[in-house]
C-alpha cells in the first residue's frame, strides 16, 4: 500500500499553510484530513478568510 | 570640416552622400512597447539587443528616449548609454527633455552624440540652458520649430522659428549651423482632419524654405507621424513616398524605424500616385476626397493581392479578431489602427458592443476558470479603457443612458479602496455606468445620491471588522428610504453567512455577497437576467465550528520583562534593508497581486514567478528606494499598565488611559486583557506602535489609478500594503529584542504567520480588538503627530499606508477572532 501525499495548501492573505499531515488542532481537524474535505465553515486560523482564497503550494 | 556624429569605433557624417541619415526610432519607452516592457523589466541586455536590430536593418543613429513615468530617467538613460556605448558601433542621438539627463549622458558618452531636441516653448530659457550643454560638451542637436505659441503648422512660421532658433544657439552660443538638424514638424494627414489636410506640404515647403534661408542648416523628420491613424500595410508606403519627397526637398536626415523604409523602386505606380494625391491634397475626384480614395485603394488592395497582404500577418487578420485579441492579451498596441479600420465598418457602439465587451466577458470567464490571472486582468482592462477613450469622441454623447448604472462606495469610517476600485474597473471596462463615491461615505449621502443618480444597483464596501457592523446597521436606514435597488456588498470583514443572516432580513431588496469584484460583475449580469436574489446560508448544514473548545486557561505567574525605557521614542529613517526580509512575499504575489497558481502545476507557476512576479517586486524595491516613496518611521513605547476585567488600564505619568477589549462570546472565551497582570498581581507593561512608510506612496497609487494604469495601480497599492505589514512585523521583533523576550524567533517566514515568537501584537480594527476609538488613546501615549501621522473624525490613520498596534509579551497572546 502507498500512502499517498496530500496537497498543500496556503492562504493567500496571510501566508498560512494548511498541511493536511498536521490538521488544525485548535479547529479539531485531526492529521491526514484533505484540504478538499475540511469541515463546512472552516476558515484560516490565521487571519480567518475562508478556505476559496487558499491556493495550492509544494 | 565636415559635420559628423561618432561613437567609440566610428564616426558617421551628419550628411550622408546618398540621404538620407536614418536614425533608428525603436529605443522609445513611449512608441515601443517592446521596448518598454524590457526597460520595465529592468532588462538591459534586452533593450541593447534592440539596438543591435537596428543597426542590422540600416540604421546610421540611435535614438534613445527612456522617460517613463514612474521611472528614474537619469538612472536608467545612463545605465542604457553606458551599456550601448560598448555593445554598439553606432553613435547615439539622446532623446530627452531634461537638462540634467542630456548632461549626464553627455559627460559619460565616450563619443560625439547629437540631442533630441531643443525649441523655443518657453521663449528661450530652456532652450539657452541646453545650447550650454551642448556647446561645453561639442554635441550637435535636433531643433524642432515649436515657439511660444505653440507648434509651427505653416511654412513660414516654421521658417522664422528654425531662424530664431539659429540666432540664439550660434549668435549666443557659438554653436556651428551645421550641427543643427531642423525638424519642420510631421502632422498625420491620415486621420480626416480638416486643419491638416495640407500640412504634408507646409512640411516639405518649411524643409525647402530652412534649408534656403539658413545657410549650413540641416534638417530631420519623424516620418512616421504622417500616416498615424491608418491602416499599417499602407502607413508603410505612404511613409516611404513622403520620405521620397521630403529628400527631394532637401531632407537630411530621419527618425525611422530603419527597416521598414522601402525603396521607391519597390512601389508601384498607381501606389505612388495615390500617396502623392494624398501628401499633395491633389483632388481628382468631384465627390470623394484624397483621403477616402487612399482608404478605399489600399482596402482593395488588400483584398486582391494575398502575396502583399501575407508580408504583414498582423494586417491580415481581421480586424475583429486582431482587436479581441488585443483585449485578452492585454495590450495596447496598434489600437488605434484597428479601431480607425473597423469605425469605417460599423459605428463605435457597435464596436463596444460586438467585439469589445464579449472580448471583457471572455476575460471574466478566463478568470473565473482560473486560467488568467488578475494582474493580467488588468491589463485587459487597460486595454479596453483606451479603446473606449479612443471610440468616444465619435460617439455621440446621448448615447449613454441605456446602460445599468451601479453607484459604490465604502462605508462610512473605513478609508480602503482598493476593492472598490478594483470593482469600479471591472464594471466599467464591462460597460457599465459605475458612480464611485469614495471613501468614508457616510449612510446619508449614499442615499441623497442615490436618489439623485438612480443607480439600479448600489455597492458597498470596507475591509474592517466595524464597516461589516456599519453595513449590517445601515440596512434599515436604506428601507425606510426606499431606495428599491439591490445592494451588493463586499470586503474582506464580511462572509456570506454574515450578509445574509445579519444584512439581508433588514432591507426590501436583494443583499448580495461579491467575494471578489468578479462576483459583482456576475451579480450586476444576474440582475440584468431578472434573477439575482439574495445571499442565502443554510444554518443546519453548517457544523458549530469549534466544538468542544475549553476555556484557556492563562499562565498567572508569567515573568514581567523589563522595559528599555518608559513612555515613547520616535524613530525615523529606519533602514529598508531590515525591513524588506520581513515582507510576506507569498501574501502580496498571490493575496495583493493575484498571481495565484490555482490551476496551474508548480512548474508552470515557478515559472511565472521566476520570469514576472520576482522581477516586479525587485523592481519595485529598487524603483520605490531610488524614488523616495518609502520612509518608514515608527513612534512606539512602553507603558505600565494593569488589566481589570476586560480592559486594560494604562499609566503614563499622571495619566490614565482605559482600553476596552471584548470577549469571545464562545470557548475559549478569550479577551486581550487576559494576557495582563491585575493590579493585585504586581500590574505588567504593555507595548504600543504605530508605524508608517510616509505620504508619497499612497499619492503615486492615487495618480496611477486616475490615469487608468490599472496593472500598476494595484501592484504599487498591494506593494505599500505589505511593506507597511512587514514594518510592523520588524518593529514589533525590534521591541521583543528590546524586552528580552526574542530566544525563540521564527527561523522560517512561515513561522511569523503563525506567529512562532513570544507574544503577540494586535492592531485596531482587526478581530481581537475592532473598536477603533482606541486610536484616540495609542494617539495621547505616543504622539505620532510629529511624525505627520494624524487621525480622522472616523479613527483613521494618514497617511493611509500606517498601522498601529498593542504589543503582549505573553507567551499564550497569538492572535484569535471575537
Amino acid at each position: 500500500m502507498t500512502e499517498q501525499k496530500l496537497q498543500k495548501f496556503i492562504c493567500t492573505n496571510c501566508g498560512y499553510v494548511y498541511d493536511p499531515a498536521n490538521g488544525d488542532v485548535m479547529s479539531h481537524v485531526p492529521p491526514g484530513t484533505a484540504f478538499e474535505h475540511l469541515p463546512e465553515g472552516w476558515v484560516c486560523p490565521v487571519c480567518y478568510v475562508t478556505t476559496d482564497q487558499f491556493d495550492p503550494v509544494d | 570640416m565636415k559635420p559628423a556624429l561618432a561613437s567609440l569605433y566610428q564616426a558617421i557624417e551628419l550628411r550622408q552622400p546618398i540621404p538620407p541619415l536614418l536614425i533608428g526610432e525603436r529605443m522609445n519607452a513611449n512608441g515601443s512597447k517592446r521596448f518598454r516592457d524590457r526597460l520595465l523589466a529592468d532588462d538591459w541586455a534586452g533593450c541593447v539587443e534592440i539596438g543591435v536590430e537596428q543597426e542590422k536593418r540600416g540604421a546610421h543613429v540611435l535614438d534613445v528616449c527612456v522617460a517613463y513615468a514612474g521611472r528614474d530617467e537619469k538612472h536608467d538613460m545612463l545605465e542604457l548609454v553606458r551599456r550601448l556605448a560598448g555593445t554598439v558601433k553606432l553613435p547615439l542621438m539622446i532623446d530627452s527633455t531634461t537638462p540634467e539627463v542630456i548632461e549626464a549622458a553627455l559627460q559619460i558618452y565616450p563619443g560625439r552624440c547629437i540631442v533630441n531636441s531643443i525649441n523655443l516653448e518657453d521663449g528661450g530659457a530652456y532652450l539657452r540652458r541646453v545650447c550650454a550643454l551642448l556647446k561645453k560638451y561639442g554635441a550637435a542637436a535636433v531643433a524642432l520649430t515649436i515657439h511660444k505659441g505653440g507648434m509651427a503648422m505653416q511654412a513660414p512660421e516654421k521658417i522664422a522659428t528654425a531662424r530664431q532658433i539659429l540666432d540664439i544657439a550660434c549668435g549666443e552660443f557659438g554653436m556651428r549651423p551645421q550641427d543643427l538638424l531642423f525638424d519642420a514638424l510631421t502632422f498625420t494627414i491620415g486621420a480626416g482632419d480638416e486643419t491638416l489636410r495640407d500640412s504634408a506640404l507646409q512640411t516639405l515647403e518649411g524643409i525647402r524654405g530652412i534649408k534656403a534661408a539658413l545657410p549650413g542648416v540641416g534638417c530631420v523628420l519623424g516620418l512616421s507621424n504622417i500616416s498615424f491613424g491608418l491602416a499599417p500595410a499602407s502607413r508603410k508606403i505612404l511613409n516611404s513616398v513622403f520620405l521620397h519627397e521630403a529628400v527631394l526637398a532637401g531632407l537630411d536626415a530621419a527618425i525611422v524605424d530603419a527597416g521598414s523604409i522601402l525603396p521607391l523602386a519597390k512601389i508601384d505606380v498607381a501606389d505612388r500616385e495615390t500617396c502623392h494625391n494624398l501628401l499633395f491634397d491633389k483632388h481628382t475626384d468631384a465627390d470623394k476626397k484624397p483621403l477616402t480614395l487612399f482608404i478605399e485603394h489600399f482596402q482593395a488592395k488588400a483584398g486582391t493581392t494575398p502575396e502583399k497582404a501575407n508580408a504583414d500577418a498582423e494586417a491580415k487578420k481581421p480586424a475583429e479578431i486582431a482587436l479581441t485579441d488585443r483585449i485578452i492579451e492585454g495590450s495596447k498596441e496598434g489600437l488605434e489602427d484597428l479601431l480607425e479600420i473597423l469605425m469605417r465598418r460599423m459605428p463605435p457602439v457597435e464596436i463596444i458592443n460586438r467585439i469589445l465587451i464579449p472580448a471583457m466577458r471572455e476575460v471574466g470567464e478566463l478568470f473565473g476558470r482560473g486560467e488568467l490571472l488578475l494582474p493580467f486582468v488588468l491589463q485587459s482592462a487597460e486595454a479596453m479603457k483606451r479603446a473606449v477613450t479612443l471610440l468616444e469622441p465619435h460617439m455621440p454623447a446621448v448615447q449613454e443612458g441605456h446602460a445599468t448604472k451601479i453607484l459604490l462606495a465604502t462605508v462610512q469610517g473605513d478609508v480602503h479602496d482598493i476593492g472598490k476600485n478594483l470593482v469600479d474597473i471591472i464594471l466599467t471596462n464591462n460597460g457599465y455606468k459605475v458612480f464611485n463615491l469614495g471613501i468614508k461615505v457616510p449612510a446619508e449621502v449614499i442615499i441623497e445620491k442615490a436618489r439623485e443618480l438612480k443607480p439600479d444597483l448600489i455597492g458597498l464596501s470596507g475591509l474592517l471588522v466595524k464597516s461589516a457592523l456599519v453595513m449590517k446597521e445601515s440596512m434599515r436606514q436604506y428601507r425606510e428610504a426606499a431606495l428599491g435597488a439591490p445592494i451588493l456588498l463586499g470586503g474582506a470583514a464580511l462572509t456570506r453567512k454574515f450578509v445574509a443572516l445579519d444584512c439581508a432580513p433588514d432591507y426590501d431588496h436583494p443583499v448580495v455577497y461579491c467575494a471578489d469584484a468578479f462576483a459583482g460583475l456576475q451579480a450586476v449580469r444576474d440582475f440584468e437576467a431578472g434573477k439575482l436574489r439574495s445571499t442565502t446560508f443554510d444554518t443546519a448544514g453548517a457544523a458549530p465550528l469549534k466544538p468542544g473548545l475549553k476555556n484557556l486557561e492563562i499562565d498567572r505567574n508569567q515573568p514581567v520583562p523589563a522595559p528599555p525605557f518608559l513612555g515613547f521614542r520616535h524613530v525615523r529613517d529606519i533602514p529598508l534593508a531590515e525591513v524588506f526580509p520581513y515582507v510576506n512575499t507569498e501574501a502580496l504575489f498571490r493575496g495583493r497581486w493575484g498571481y495565484r497558481r490555482a490551476k496551474l502545476t508548480a512548474e508552470d507557476y515557478e515559472k511565472i514567478l521566476a520570469e514576472k512576479v520576482r522581477p516586479l517586486y525587485a523592481r519595485l524595491q529598487h524603483d520605490s528606494v531610488s524614488e523616495g516613496l518609502l520612509q518608514p518611521q515608527a513612534a512606539y513605547g512602553y507603558f505600565r499598565c494593569f488589566a481589570r476585567d476586560d480592559e486594560v488600564v494604562v499609566r503614563d505619568g499622571q495619566n490614565e488611559y482605559v482600553f476596552g477589549f471584548p470577549r469571545q462570546g464562545a470557548p475559549p472565551h478569550l479577551c486581550i486583557a487576559d494576557f495582563f497582570k491585575t493590579e493585585a498581581e504586581g500590574g505588567d507593561i504593555a507595548g504600543f506602535f504605530v508605524v508608517t512608510i510616509g505620504a508619497q506612496l499612497g499619492e503615486r497609487t492615487q495618480k496611477l489609478f486616475e490615469s487608468n494604469q490599472y496593472h500598476d495601480y494595484l501592484m504599487l497599492h498591494g506593494f505599500g500594503t505589505e511593506v507597511t505589514d512587514a514594518l510592523a512585523e520588524y518593529w514589533h521583533a525590534v521591541m521583543r529584542h528590546e524586552l528580552g523576550i526574542a530566544g525563540s524567533e521564527p527561523a522560517t517566514k512561515a513561522g511569523f504567520v503563525t506567529q512562532d515568537y513570544q507574544g503577540s501584537r494586535y492592531g485596531f480594527g482587526y478581530p481581537a480588538c475592532p473598536d477603533l476609538g482606541a486610536q484616540l488613546p495609542v494617539f495621547a501615549l505616543l504622539k505620532p503627530d510629529a511624525l505627520g501621522i494624524t487621525l480622522t473624525e472616523n479613527m483613521q490613520m494618514v497617511p493611509e499606508f500606517t498601522t498601529s498596534a498593542i504589543v503582549a509579551h505573553h507567551p499564550q497572546a497569538k492572535y484569535f477572532a471575537v
